[in-house]
């Protein structure tokens, strides 16, 4: 989804910047806060974090015959909402344009509007429309995760659809374009990722079931319903 | 059943490797580079400069070697198994003196 340095015209690269800026530094304010005020929360938002850390260094092949890589940040975006995912998928973001040229810093904007900041909030969206319907929660957690995954290479494909001159085939055929070396290349990925992190996020729930209705994010009953059925 | 959860993710990661395998077999020149470059490649397609040519906007330090790039990667998620691990590792022991 690394839109690499250069690639943007200043134009985009400088919209995308502002765009992003924000939630980021939104977010960052929402870090300290939780971190002040939950110390409970603090192993937590190290486990979410650090799976973004891992999962977006991970470069899997896919069926297109490229490789691509998850995001990792949907279990963050549930847990501890999609800003201070932001911050946290940022940094990431941040490392890999500084010591890797995965992405640039002209185009860090566009890469955290895409990775950081649209997929944690549609994930997170996702899970509030699906958090109080009879669904298990583990599969909410899967289908959260794994829309976070997908929609992140949807808007990398509109930023670049929108920065490249249309030309004949327009807008639209452009974004089909790029859809398809990303969207497509992604699709395998965001299933394995989806159930991935909702295994994890069942390893959280045996181990401290307590910390996930204390912080809202499931109820109790949800938890003791999934429990009888998986083990 | 005990571990159905871990079953069914197993089944969709043997899932996952075998797609590959098979694409990768019917489609022996799939060079599975990543999908950054071949939407770099798209987009100087489509704007008619060389990729090569695509001068930075902020000038960037790059990996001398795939080597160096692939530790780097590998430092990266290292850093992250650690966090993950100190994370994991305090709700367990927090469970147990409990």
């Amino acid at each position: 989804m690394h839109i690499m340095e250069g690639f943007l015209p200043p134009l985009w690269a400088a919209i995308w910047w502002i765009v992003a800026l924000p939630f980021v530094i939104y977010g960052f304010v929402r870090l300290k806060q939780t971190i002040d005020e939950n110390k409970d929360a603090l192993p937590l938002l190290g486990i979410c974090g650090a799976l973004i850390f891992i999962l977006s260094a991970l470069k899997l092949p896919s069926v297109t015959g490229s490789c691509s890589h998850p995001t990792g940040t949907g279990l963050s975006a549930i847990v501890f909402g999609p800003f201070i995912t932001a911050i946290i998928g940022f940094i990431v973001l941040l490392f890999q344009a500084l010591f890797l040229a995965h992405g640039g810093l002209s185009t860090l904007g566009a890469n955290t509007f895409s990775m950081a900041i649209c997929g944690p909030f549609l994930g997170y969206y996702v899970y509030r429309a699906l958090k109080d319907t009879k669904i298990n929660i583990y599969i909410t957690v899967f289908i959260a995760v794994a829309l976070a995954d997908l929609f992140t290479y949807v808007i990398t494909a509109l930023e670049l659809a929108l920065a490249v001159p249309a030309g004949e085939v327009g807008f639209i055929g452009l974004f089909i374009t790029f859809l398809g070396v990303f969207a497509v290349t992604q699709i395998p990925l965001a299933i394995l990722e989806g159930a991935v992190l909702a295994l994890v996020f069942k390893y959280i729930v045996d181990i401290k079931p307590d910390i996930i209705t204390k912080m809202k994010i499931f109820s109790e009953e949800q938890i003791h319903a999934a429990r009888g059925k998986i083990q | 059943m005990k571990y159905q959860f871990e079953i069914i993710v197993g089944l969709i990661v043997i899932l996952f490797i075998g797609t590959f395998l098979y694409t990768s077999s019917i489609n022996p020149d799939a060079e599975f580079g990543g999908s950054d470059g071949v939407g770099s490649a798209v987009v100087s397609e489509l704007t008619g400069i060389p990729e090569d040519d695509v001068k930075p906007l902020i000038p960037q330090w790059a990996p001398p070697s795939g080597e160096i790039e692939s530790g780097l990667f590998a430092l990266q998620a290292a850093f992250g198994g650690v966090i993950l691990g100190l994370g994991f590792g305090y709700l367990i022991g927090q469970r147990t003196t409990q």
